[in-house]
């Protein structure tokens, strides 16, 4: 039995990790005015940050189509007998439908399985990692999904932001809004609960929130997977690892940058960390 | 053939009729507004015939008949002006659109006999002047005028809680509003050929940045009270006159709207007693759906809305302030309530207690923010079932690095812990003036000096405000912190208060200063150092 892993860029993991794990990852869409850009494939994420900051027209993203996924899977399966599709968050992308729907339309042998993951960036990208492993060791379709659905309630992602300015225009603030409109200047820490953006806590200074995530990291008695994004901070992302590396094998740390379609929203001083507990039970 | 205007009446229709319930903030409006929608383009669908003309006036007339609340009868309105606007018009250019709009907003602000900013009024006369911009500036392309309406329309439903207290209290923007903008935005969605985009998204609410004022749990649209009965029907008579309608019932409610020709009219009031309206009408002609609500309830039910509005629904935290200025800072950052007081006008047990028993959370937290108070805080987990912890913030700042760090995640424990924890990354200092001459800690003091005190300790004294700060500032080790915090009290002029944050600049350039008017008594400053 061959399994085949389909994930989306949001789940932020590297070209190099998709290639050597044989994940295929579907792009989404992101567009600015009139134009449309493949995420990752059309456009860099250094230049979709840089135009993020000095467009006039706020960037929008959308899902790629159901034909997107229904390409994919008539493709695996020449070489498959099952695929699982697993996507990021419903609440935050229709990602999940469209995949769903390809699979209604998908008319081929090969089984597919289309999970909605709760999760996004390496929350997301840590469990796909995870998935990869245990298909590439021999995982048959229902053990692998039987293992997305536990690991996505050990998988957990917080994001230092900059300011709440890009989250409020993209309107995907989720429970975050209490955060706005302080009369005081604070970056804020958001997390993903129940897949949708919610706030966290708040700190004064880019130092007490780096700080706070290696802290956050620090909380976890055993970690699987460990991963620290940037949108345009390599140094500071690089800096954090060094700094993580006291808690976890420095060399396992996965660093990646923060996919556009969130990044669109959280803007591009985004610093964050996603940790795979382990299972222990 | 069809021409555009049809095309956009028809497609924008099928649009609207997707959006099940409008998602607002506030009583029923989203759910008034989509029903008249639906009677609106039922009525379109039945035009005489496909010219921008008939459609629009059967739009008009649609909404007319199926108005439901004061949102649907001023949408109704907005109908009737585009109506006017494009009259005749087989189909219509990008002026006649502008023009149409603006004739929109007119007609709404005339149907009220007490317009108020704030509301869908406003969006919608935002929204047309955004239109005459475009159209004055040569563009006559009607999609890109159309996004910068909605654009418009949007900016202007974020500031509607500037215009209006009760949408800041409760820290909403006006519903009508959002309705309007959704509806235009449908549209504009609908042009650009997003359909499958809408199929899958809900319409979002507009954030306003506004900061929320902190008003005390009952104060909630206080000013809005009495409420009594939403009374709304439709009058059907001859030779009715809707402006000697509108007067005579002018002193009978508030909200009120007439609206209609010399056969129809629809009436809606907000009256302590509908009987008299009622039987005021029945004398002119034959009433039909006839609605009366009592919005008491109303009110409830948006009470519970707000308290889902929270993120952690089961802890509050309360803080004890004095000033506007600080008052506002501990609400926008989440304050359920702002107890007043501060250093000699210090709170009672009872005032902390009642503003415990009056807040929507079984847990509270308690920032006394002054060490006089401290104590009067701590009687009051004894005197309530409520779960009760007290954080002993001793000063302003200790109150505001208690509040930033608070966790939405973690439990009501381990919240009081975190907040305690905080307490030790921040040193206050304020100034303010002796009230008596006196030796202290070896400072020779006379009589209205300004004085310094750093974390409580007098250790500075001067002849002016900047030069008491020099000293005290001097007693800290600032290499170690990132951000100064400077609120500047009632009697402090902001210009003086600016001058203190560029000297500090100045002097330690890699801080980041903050000045913030805090509006606090007797203290000319206080300042937080993180």
């Amino acid at each position: 039995m061959t399994v085949k892993l389909v994930t989306d860029t949001l789940s932020d993991i590297t070209s190099d990790i998709a290639d050597e794990l044989g994940i295929t990852v579907v792009p989404v869409y992101v567009r600015f005015g009139e134009e449309v850009y493949r995420d990752r494939v059309e456009i860099t994420t250094e230049d979709f940050y840089r135009r993020l900051v000095h467009d006039a027209a706020f960037p929008s993203t959308t899902q790629p189509t159901p034909k997107d996924f229904l390409d994919v899977y008539n493709r695996l399966a020449k070489e498959a007998d099952e695929i699982l599709v697993v996507n990021l968050s419903s609440k935050l992308s229709g990602t999940y439908q469209s995949a769903m729907q390809a699979k209604d339309m998908f008319e081929g042998e090969c089984r597919v399985e289309v999970i909605d993951s709760q999760l996004v960036i390496m929350g997301l990208g840590l469990v796909v990692i995870a998935v990869a492993r245990s298909i590439q060791a021999g995982a048959n379709l229902d053990e692998a999904a039987d293992l997305v659905r536990r690991a996505v309630t050990r998988s957990h992602s917080v994001m230092l932001l900059d300011t709440l300015k890009y989250l409020a225009k993209g309107g995907r603030i989720g429970k975050a809004t209490n955060l706005l409109g302080s009369l005081l200047s604070f970056k804020p820490i958001l997390t993903l609960k129940d897949g949708e953006v919610s706030p966290m806590t708040r700190v004064r200074s880019r130092a007490a929130g780096t700080d706070y995530l290696f802290n956050y990291v620090a909380g976890f008695p055993q970690i699987e997977e460990l991963a620290v994004e940037h949108a345009m901070t390599p140094d500071e992302a690089e800096a954090l690892a060094e700094h993580l590396s006291s808690l976890f094998p420095r060399e396992q740390i996965h660093i990646s940058t923060v996919s556009p379609v969130i990044g669109a929203y959280v803007g591009p001083q985004v610093l964050s960390v996603s940790v795979l507990e382990a299972d222990t039970k | 053939m069809f021409s555009a205007a049809t095309s956009w009446l028809e497609k924008s229709s099928e649009e609207i009729d997707a959006l099940n319930v409008f998602p607002v903030p506030d009583g029923d409006t989203g759910t008034n507004m989509l029903l008249t929608m639906r009677s609106t383009m039922e009525e379109a669908y039945r035009a005489p015939d496909h010219s921008a003309s008939g459609v629009a006036q059967a739009m008009a007339k649609g909404a007319l008949m199926g108005a439901r609340g004061n949102s649907g009868v001023i949408l109704s309105q907005i109908y009737r002006g585009l109506a006017q606007g494009l009259q005749g018009k087989e189909s219509f250019t990008a002026t006649d659109l502008a023009n149409a709009l603006q004739q929109s907003a007119l007609v709404a602000y005339k149907a009220l006999s007490n317009p108020v900013e704030g509301t869908m009024l406003t969006v919608m006369k935002d929204t047309a002047a955004a239109a005459q911009a475009q159209v004055a500036g040569g563009n006559d392309d009607i999609i890109s005028i159309l996004e910068a309406t909605v654009n418009a329309a949007g900016d202007s439903v974020a500031n509607t809680p500037r215009l209006l207290k009760v949408l800041k209290d409760a820290g909403v923007v006006d519903a009508g509003g959002q309705g309007l903008y959704t509806i235009l935005e449908g549209a504009l969605r609908y042009l650009r050929g997003e359909t499958e985009l809408m199929r899958l998204r809900k319409p979002q609410i507009i954030v306003s940045e506004l900061p929320h004022t902190a008003s005390l749990p009952q104060a909630v649209g206080a000013e809005e009270i009495p409420y009594g009965y939403c009374t709304e029907f439709m009058l059907k008579g001859e030779k009715l006159e809707p402006d000697d309608i509108r007067k005579k019932l002018e002193k009978k409610g508030e909200s009120l709207i007439v609206v209609g020709d010399d056969s129809t009219v629809r009436i809606h009031i907000h009256t302590i007693d509908p009987g008299v309206v009622v039987r005021f009408a029945t004398k002119l002609g034959t009433m039909h759906q006839v609605s009366i609500r009592n919005m008491d309830e109303q009110h409830q039910d948006f009470l519970e809305m707000q308290k889902e509005k929270m993120p952690t629904a089961d802890t509050a935290v309360i803080a004890v302030a004095a000033g506007d200025g600080l008052t506002d800072v501990f609400g926008s950052l989440g304050a359920a309530t702002v107890v007043p007081g501060g250093q000699t006008m210090n709170p009672s047990t009872k005032d902390l207690l009642q503003a415990v028993e009056s807040t929507f959370a079984d847990k509270v937290i308690i920032l006394p923010n002054n060490k006089n108070i401290v104590l009067t805080a701590e009687q009051v987990p004894s005197l309530t079932k409520k779960k009760v912890e007290v954080v002993p913030t001793k000063t302003i700042p200790q109150g505001v690095v208690a509040l930033l760090s608070f966790d939405y995640e973690a439990d009501f424990n381990t919240n009081a812990q975190i907040m305690k924890k905080a307490l030790s990354s921040v040193r206050s200092i304020e100034v303010t003036r002796a009230v008596r001459s006196t030796k202290v800690n070896g400072l020779k003091i006379k009589r209205k000096q300004p004085i310094g005190l750093l974390d409580g300790d007098l250790v500075a004294v001067g002849d002016i405000n900047i030069d008491v700060i020099n000293q005290v500032l001097a007693k800290i080790d600032l290499d170690k912190a990132e951000i100064v915090t400077i609120y500047y009290g009632a009697d402090t002029e902001s210009a003086e208060a600016e001058q203190v944050g560029a000297s500090i600049r100045e002097q330690h350039p890699q801080l980041q200063i903050e000045v913030i008017r805090g509006g606090q008594p007797h203290y000319s400053y206080i300042i937080s150092i993180e």
